[in-house]
């Protein structure tokens, strides 16, 4: 496997516009004779299958759900980032880098995430012009916030619903690119597999889930825009149908996976409430301003949280970290909660949660002033949990929202499969080893508005603009193998076998795995075991489990059963590279690489790349391939929150 | 042309259709209740309000036609949505049928409040329209001599409080439909829009009872 | 976060497809915990029924956050169930007592086809989006974002009407199946703000063109709409569509 990053030469400022002038052109008159397949309709895929639709090329956009408005984009609350500086502030572009690549623990390329902070301010501007209502000031200005403990107002926002209103522009933009004839939606549709002709991408294979059909799609180049995988874990914030199918996939058919161990863990969400918890629901971080995180001192303490005094509870943020206080960053919120919880400390039922307290902030402030802040966020506490956190401490544990490895991309964000191109989360490209908050929003649209639509062109240019077709053997193969599958989950199916099991038991049970061992907290020991144990439940997972109904009509047991057999497999991969990666970064944290104060150690000398891994065929090992970073404008500091 | 007419079959343009007619009907109405309320007055000025309107020579009929036209354009495009409706709402009923909140009595009862408003026009028509009027046997005479029917008493006000569902809903709706719909002033709106039909109902309701409890109240 | 549990019977339907005919069953569920969600019952019935070989019920859903607008389904004759905005995802089982018959049917409307079970096919309302339910502006470098001043009053008004999710309740609790709310919300959005009024004169026309082709019925303002809207949204923005619709009519002759 060969990884060329294909970063440009030069000054980090100019490496953009030097990759957009050396770029090949595509002829205006020869993009209509290009298909682009485009799998996902999130903030990068949606974005992507609208501005490449507008360029004049024909676009297959792909979808699960039964509209392409509804990709999970759409749950993100805070904000989007942008060095606009209309603030005053200081901020600049090289500012939203460098906390962008701090923020990350370097571990990301500095070129990609320069170029990602470039494009941001023209992603609020184009957001702007597509009508998209921003929260404003009295004079009509666009209002920002300091968000994720950034030291500069940089956050764009739309109340509590940035993500909804960027991906409904981004959907806007695409429903009229269908209605102009070049953009054809595909929704209810899955892919299954990558079709790979003479070492290139050139088609998909998917489930219609309406009718069960196995379908072939050809193109000249496919993008991937299919999300991340935190749904490994069962329990995330992710959405239900949120997986790994696409990008597993295509990992099998060639595509390099990089870093799958990093994995972020947010430190707001609300508490599992039982063995039916289908998902976790995440509350904006920003509550921590002025919501004290504190247990009890006392493990065996049954005392209703007012009932507490002051004297036996444990400000473990606070005592910890004096000058951050509550407002560490994410992986450090995480971990010590998890600490205080696996001490016995926790709280609730479950005794897996913190309390997230408001009365000072409430005594201080008032009332109106907290609700002002976080009413929203209030109430919907309130219709989960039926508790109103003004009058009795928010209960709080982490859980996974978002991951920052993915299939690994050149700076032109093409896959080691030379057509396939992958974009947004579904990439491991810009947040490296920790993301910040507010910009997820921004990665997914600038790779799909403002990079892949130049870089594309870039590979399309030198690819015949003749029609497809799915004739080629390739086809024949992938479409086999796919129905192969769909047969193999059904085998059981009114087998009257006993001892059967459904899918979400053997989710259920994979999540617990990579929670307990690949979660907060890594350890050799941990990780060694669960490579043992994760094969196992595969094993038994082919085995035993059940898939009601039939393969050619709708059945969500299969589609699920699918995905589960993905995870299965992807799982045992992250467990790798987090054995792999012996030192701590961001979300990933080896709990033989600490400091003294149990703070995360990183190891620049030895990790200081990105680990690329390469499928080598059913049953063998993967194999590592190492891409080296390197700093030549930052300078790599361990990060401290004392 | 092809603007209006396509406009006039879409929904938004049917809307509109219901809402002009409706409003230009509930002028005649209003008009119509001033007219009557020369009942309080007596014989006299009843009949002399009768005799002014049919001394407009032409205008009477062009009057009655295009109130006939109106009339029957709401009726028709009344029915054409009810239908539509109906078969947008698809066969299939819902197990359970609830109010989550906004309807009211009148706006479920529409298209039946109007189908007994259109009977009880025809029945009024025949009453008081379609009979002989001499110089002795005066409109006076005539109303009278319905309205004292028992039966006919009860059909009058039981015409006008369906009268008054129907408009309780189409005033307001009316309203929405051409847009002005301003939360500030919907309560002001809505405030308005009962007073109105309330007084012209009460006037009708009253000139029935005047007439039942004073049966000398048109007669000379 | 309390650990009650209620025994409940749910009555649900069941269809093949769309052609199919379609009948309730009924579902005897114990020990439900009140404090999981909606959804997260109907998992708990698919998990036992699954566990027996059965076809689960097959429903939509995504988020499980109340934004996606995948989710939906009448419950007891109320889309999206018994609380005032919140999507079906978001509705808890405290919502109901212990011995409580609930009946959950799909949306119901000509324009929203039923695919299978629970799962109806909204994709009219994509249409509709397609007709004129966008800003016509290409990926590319537009003016910078504050050369466009919009007071923040009107921005919190386009803010409330882009709150939609689209998922359909409105048209499958309206009387009349009517996605006027739906619609309405989107002209009334890029109505109030600068970016949208060059293409105002089309808009409206289109859209609520597309909206009679797709077999929905007339608004018959009932207001049930912004009773069951999710996102609380407020018949208002369908006067302001009924406006620009006048305005694009007459002026549309040229």
């Amino acid at each position: 496997m060969q990884l060329d990053s294909k970063i440009p030469e030069g000054p980090l400022a100019e490496k953009w516009d030097k990759a957009r002038f050396s770029n090949k052109l595509v002829n205006p008159a020869n993009k209509r004779k290009y298909e682009v397949i485009v799998v996902g309709t999130g903030l990068a895929g949606g974005a992507a299958a609208a501005t490449l639709g507008e360029l004049g090329y024909n676009v297959k956009s792909f979808c699960i759900q039964d509209s392409a408005r509804r990709a999970h984009s759409i749950a993100a609350q805070g904000g989007i980032n942008a060095a606009k500086n209309y603030q005053g502030d200081g901020d600049s572009i090289f500012r939203l880098f460098y906390d962008t690549i701090k923020g990350g623990d370097f571990r990301a390329r500095e070129a990609n995430v320069y170029r990602l902070a470039q494009v941001a301010n023209n992603i609020i501007d184009q957001g702007v012009a597509q009508g998209i209502p921003f929260a404003r000031e009295y004079g009509g200005t666009l209002a920002n916030r300091s968000f994720g403990g950034a030291q500069v107002s940089r956050t764009f926002y739309a109340r509590g619903q940035t993500g909804q209103q960027l991906l409904i522009g981004a959907y806007s933009a695409m429903m009229r690119q269908v209605a102009a004839g070049k953009v054809t939606l595909h929704t209810r549709q899955e892919m299954i597999d990558l079709v790979v002709v003479d070492g290139e991408a050139k088609g998909i294979i998917t489930r219609n889930l309406i009718t069960g059909e196995i379908e072939r799609h050809s193109a000249h180049a496919v993008v991937l825009a299919t999300g991340g995988y935190g749904n490994v874990y069962f329990l995330s914030t992710n959405a239900m149908a949120s997986n790994v199918t696409a990008a597993w996939r295509a990992h099998k058919r060639g595509a390099g996976f990089a870093n799958p161990c990093m994995v972020q863990i947010h430190p707001t969400c609300i508490p599992v409430h039982g063995d039916s918890q289908s998902k976790l629901t995440l509350m904006s971080e920003s509550l921590r301003n002025d919501g004290r995180v504190w247990v009890p001192k006392n493990a065996n303490e049954t005392r209703k949280a007012a009932d507490i005094p002051e004297s036996e509870r444990d400000y473990y943020l606070e005592r910890k970290y004096p000058s951050f206080g509550n407002l560490v960053p994410r992986d450090v919120a995480s971990r010590n909660a998890k600490q205080a919880c696996d001490d016995g400390l926790g709280v609730g039922e479950t005794k897996l949660g913190v309390y997230l307290d408001f009365s000072e902030a409430i005594q201080r402030d008032g009332l109106d002033v907290i609700l002002r802040k976080y009413g929203n966020l209030f109430h919907m506490y309130e219709k989960i949990t039926a508790s109103n956190p003004t009058k009795e401490p928010m209960m709080i544990y982490p859980a996974v929202h978002y991951t920052m490895g993915g299939l690994w991309v050149d700076y032109e964000l093409m896959t080691t499969v030379p057509g396939l191109y992958a974009a947004g989360e579904a990439n491991f490209s810009d947040h490296g080893a920790n993301r910040l908050g507010a910009s997820a929003l921004m990665q997914g649209l600038a790779d799909g508005y403002f990079v892949l639509p130049y870089t594309i062109g870039n590979y399309l240019a030198k690819v015949a603009p003749e029609p497809t077709n799915t004739n080629h053997e390739a086809f024949d193969e992938a479409e086999n193998s796919a129905r192969e599958l769909t047969t193999k989950l059904l085998k059981n199916t009114g087998s009257g076998k006993s001892g059967l099991k459904t899918v979400d038991y053997y989710h259920k049970k994979l999540g617990q795995v990579m929670w307990d061992d690949c979660g907060m907290g890594r350890n050799k020991e941990g990780l060694e075991d669960a490579l043992k144990v994760i094969p196992e439940i595969r094993e038994e997972f082919w085995d035993n489990v059940t898939v009601p109904g039939k393969g050619n009509e709708l059945n969500q047991s299969l589609e699920r059963a699918g995905r589960v057999a993905d995870f299965l497999e992807f799982g045992e991969l992250m467990v790798r590279d987090a054995l792999e990666r012996e030192e701590s970064c961001g979300g990933h944290f080896r709990e033989e690489s600490q400091t003294e104060e149990n703070e995360a150690k990183r190891d620049d000398e030895n990790f200081s790349h990105v680990s690329v891994w390469e499928h080598k065929g059913e049953g063998n090992k993967p194999v590592m391939h190492k891409e080296a970073l390197a700093f030549e404008n930052v300078t790599p500091s361990q990060r401290s929150y004392k | 042309m092809s603007w209006f007419i396509q406009t006039c079959r879409s929904s938004l343009g049917k809307k509109y259709i219901m809402a002009l007619t409706g409003f230009l009907l509930g002028g005649f109405l209003l008009v119509h209740t001033i007219g009557n309320s020369t009942i309080f007055w007596g014989r006299e000025a009843f009949n002399a309000y009768a005799h002014h309107l049919h001394s407009l020579g032409v205008f009477v009929p062009i009057f009655e036609i295009g109130l006939v036209s109106i009339f029957i354009i709401h009726v028709i495009t009344g029915v054409l949505l009810f239908l539509q409706n109906r078969s947008a709402r698809g066969g299939q009923k819902y197990e359970v049928e609830t109010n989550p909140g906004g309807r009211t009595w009148g706006s479920q009862t529409m298209i039946y409040t109007g189908a007994s408003i259109l009977v009880f026009i025809l029945i009024h028509l025949a009453n008081f329209h379609f009979v002989e009027k001499t110089e002795i046997l005066t409109i006076s005479d005539v109303v009278t001599k319905v309205l004292n029917n028992p039966g006919f008493t009860l059909l009058y006000v039981i015409g006008m409080a369906v009268l008054a569902l129907h408009i309780s809903h189409g005033f307001w709706s009316l309203l929405q439909t051409f847009g002005i719909n301003t939360p500030q002033y919907n309560n002001a709106i809505r405030v308005v829009t009962w007073a109105v039909a309330a007084i012209m109902i009460a006037v009708f309701v009253l000139i029935t009872l005047l007439l039942v409890v004073s049966q000398n109240q048109l007669l000379g | 976060m309390s650990s009650k549990t209620i025994n409940i019977i749910v009555k649900i339907w069941r269809q093949t497809g769309p052609h199919a005919k379609g009948n309730f069953e009924d579902h005897a569920l114990k020990d439900i915990s009140t404090g999981s969600s909606f959804l997260e019952m109907l998992d708990v019935m698919n998990e036992a029924l699954a566990n027996k070989g059965k076809e689960p019920i097959a429903f939509d859903h995504d988020c499980r956050e109340g934004i996606c607008g995948m989710c939906g389904a009448v419950v007891n004759g109320t889309a999206h169930g018994p609380e005032k905005e919140t999507t079906l995802c978001q509705l808890h089982m405290r919502s109901f007592k212990d011995g409580d018959t609930i009946i959950i049917e799909p949306f119901r409307a000509t324009g929203f086809p039923i695919v299978k079970d629970l799962i109806v096919d909204r994709s009219a309302l994509d249409s509709i989006i397609q007709a004129g339910g966008f800003i016509s502006v290409n990926t590319g470098s537009p003016q910078d974002a504050n050369s466009i001043l919009i007071p923040q009053h009107i921005a919190e008004q386009a803010m409330d009407a882009a709150a939609c999710i689209g998922c359909g309740a409105c048209a499958a609790a309206c009387p009349n199946a009517a996605p006027m709310l739906f619609i309405g919300a989107k002209i009334s959005q890029l109505a109030l703000l600068p970016q949208g009024q060059q293409e105002a004169r089309t808009r409206a026309v289109s859209m609520v063109g597309c909206m009679d082709e797709n077999g929905f019925g007339n608004c018959g303002n009932e207001r049930v709409c912004e009773n069951v809207c999710p996102k609380g949204i407020s018949i208002r923005h369908i006067a302001r569509m009924n406006r620009e619709y006048l305005k694009g009519a007459f002026a549309q002759s040229d």
